[in-house]
């Protein structure tokens, strides 16, 4: 407070000798000190660093330097907020068994909908195991569109979804939309209207979902190898190169070229179960699977080990 | 239009009800105008929208400057017989359109001698619009499929009598606060709300929506309320129609991007909002395109004779 010059009414404390000189503030030992002589110029000055007493053996979980919550910033706007923490031992309860100092609620009522939104977001983003900085891209997004509030009606949780999967797209890892439906409570049907206004509010485009986004993630939740892998994503682009499934959605085409290349590979797996993981219906992968298998030995890579040949591979 | 708010006597029920047709023109002939006939002039240009409509003039204008470099030599001998013209803007222009409504006399209209009674304008050009060469043109003509209409009654009714009384009538107050009738002459369906307003859908022309909905306004006069036929307006259509080559929409959707919206996730067709007719299109990759929005026929001409020229540069090759 004496060394800042916010305003010159203020009595500032200068070294004698030197008026001109800044004051250097060592709060460790509470000095202010002249750096052109030396001089210890105020003493006694309040430390606001951390909490000295700090034990090794405290409770961990406790870390007493922490002198507010480790909110970040950017998102909620003045975290300056106090929250009072559940009571300890019986003195904080009154006679009833309720706790005393109840005021736990009411702080930053500004944006408690944008915090429980993040809270949202964080959840869902827990239960599909998407990394940080997806997470941390979604509650930019949300912030942005929150604040624009042109879609103020919409349910936040709808909000919330549609800028997951914004995010994710926008991280190069699209997710389908039926794979956030999986972990929202919201329809695929209103995540999709939300992503549409969401992308005209804050004009920006996102890039075409292709085949080859989903195939590391879908052959890792059945459990093919890697030859197989490969072998699928070259089929899908190979596919989609020559034509031969106009229309399709990518996922389907995808899930196509999974059944080709396990079918083909010594893990066989049903359509069932692709359908299951892709989120396909059966009857899809089968129209898709019909329109590429008459061009089955054009489509796999060349240095494919074939467990069943290409002219024994189901035909549909 | 209908000067007259009370209905014609139900016994003339075919005669025209704008009545200044020449003899002999059935009602339904797709080349009956319905308004005041001049071709409407473009939407008056809301500040947020011009910049947009900028872009999208702009872009139009690229394409449509290619092909016109392309084929001048043919262009400079066509213009110098046609009208004047000024090269810069390249909309598609209403002078376009007697071009257009030509040829519609010659594929759907089955009378012989019938003048276009789409008025060819008096003077040849508006400043705005170009004249765009007749080897440009698409040659296809979109097919109406829906018009959307409205109509005021004019009297309070009873939802109850009338879907007692009247055929071919539904009402179930717990699904829907309306009574809905359905004709078979022009086949359409009507839903009738107990202020009086109707909601006239499934026409295929403009004067077949005016005719069924001055049907059912006669169906309701004669289940004994006092039914007028106030401000009939069309607040949609919807025409259809085929380029006969499949399209790269994945192309369109990066050139287009803030006008074209295709998330084959969600709709295997891409959405096409164009902003100088505010048209929404629904192009699918077999080359059939859909039109939605307008309020009057040209609107739809406008946007489809918009959109083909982009469509023919995204067109599949294989």
């Amino acid at each position: 407070m004496a060394s800042t010059s916010r305003l010159d009414a203020l009595p500032r404390v200068t070294c004698p000798n030197h008026p001109d000189a800044i004051l250097v503030e060592d709060y460790r030992a509470g000095d202010m000190i002249c750096p052109e002589c030396g001089l210890v110029v105020g003493d006694r000055v309040i430390d606001v660093g951390s909490e000295w007493r700090t034990f090794s053996n405290d409770k961990a979980t406790k870390d007493p330097s922490r002198v507010g919550d480790s909110q970040n910033p950017l998102l909620s706007d003045g975290d300056l907020s106090t929250m009072i923490g559940k009571g300890t031992g019986a003195a904080s309860f009154d006679e009833f068994g309720n706790s005393k100092y109840q005021n736990r609620r009411t702080m930053s009522s500004s944006d408690r909908a944008m915090m429980n939104a993040f809270k949202e977001i964080t959840t869902m983003a827990d239960r599909i195991n998407l990394p940080r900085n997806i997470v941390d891209r979604t509650n930019n997004l949300f912030k942005q569109v929150y604040e624009q509030k042109s879609l103020k009606g919409r349910a936040n949780d709808a909000i919330a979804s549609a800028c997951l999967y914004i995010a994710c797209r926008q991280e190069g890892v699209p997710r389908t939309f039926k794979e956030i439906c999986a972990v929202s409570r919201i329809s695929k049907k209103e995540i999709g209207r939300c992503f549409k206004l969401i992308l005209k509010a804050l004009e920006t485009s996102v890039d075409l979902i292709t085949t080859g986004d989903f195939m590391s993630r879908f052959c890792s939740n059945l459990c093919l190898p890697k030859q197989v892998q490969m072998a699928a994503t070259h089929i899908a682009r190979k596919a989609v190169e020559l034509d031969l499934v106009p229309g399709r959605s990518p996922i389907s085409v995808a899930a196509a070229a999974i059944y080709m290349a396990s079918q083909a590979s010594a893990e066989k797996k049903t359509q069932k179960e692709i359908g299951d993981i892709a989120g396909v219906a059966d009857v899809t992968i089968r129209q898709s699977y019909r329109l590429i298998y008459p061009r089955a030995p054009d489509l796999f890579p060349t240095d494919f080990k074939f467990d069943t040949p290409v002219d024994k591979l189901p035909q549909l | 239009m209908d000067q007259n708010n009370s209905l014609p006597p139900y016994a003339q029920g075919l005669a025209s009800p704008q009545g200044a047709m020449t003899p002999g023109i059935p009602i339904f002939s797709p080349m009956m105008p319905y308004g005041t006939g001049l071709t409407p002039q473009p939407i008056q240009n809301t500040s947020s929208l011009s910049i947009l409509e900028e872009q999208q003039r702009q872009q139009q204008q690229q394409q449509q400057q290619q092909q016109q470099q392309q084929q001048q030599q043919q262009q400079q001998q066509q213009q110098a017989a046609q009208q004047s013209t000024s090269q810069q803007a390249a909309q598609v222009a209403s002078g376009q359109a007697p071009q257009i409504f030509h040829s519609q006399t010659l594929t759907t209209a089955p009378l012989p001698g019938t003048t276009p009674l789409y008025p060819s304008p008096v003077t040849p050009m508006t400043p705005i619009t170009p004249a765009t060469p007749a080897s440009e043109s698409s040659g296809i003509v979109p097919q109406l499929q829906n018009i959307v209409s409205t109509v005021n009654l004019g009297c309070k009714l009873d939802l109850k009598t009338i879907a007692l009384r009247a055929r071919n009538a539904e009402y179930n107050p717990k699904r829907f606060a309306a009574v809905i009738m359905r004709i078979r002459e022009p086949r359409t369906t009507a839903l009738i709300f107990s202020s009086g307003k109707m909601v006239c859908t499934g026409a295929k022309s403009e004067e077949q929506s005016r005719l069924a909905a001055r049907k059912y306004a006669r169906v309701v006069q004669k289940l004994g309320f006092p039914a007028k036929f106030l401000d009939f307006k069309i607040q949609n259509m919807v025409g259809s129609c085929d380029v006969k080559f499949p399209i790269r929409l994945e192309g369109l959707v990066l050139t287009h991007q803030q006008f074209s919206s295709y998330e084959p996730e969600l709709f295997p067709g891409l959405i096409y909002r164009m902003i100088k007719p505010r048209i929404v299109l629904l192009i699918f990759v077999s080359g059939k395109v859909v039109l939605t929005g307008a309020k009057v026929r040209a609107e739809i001409y406008e946007a489809f004779e918009n959109i083909y020229p982009i469509l023919k540069g995204f067109r599949k090759t294989t």
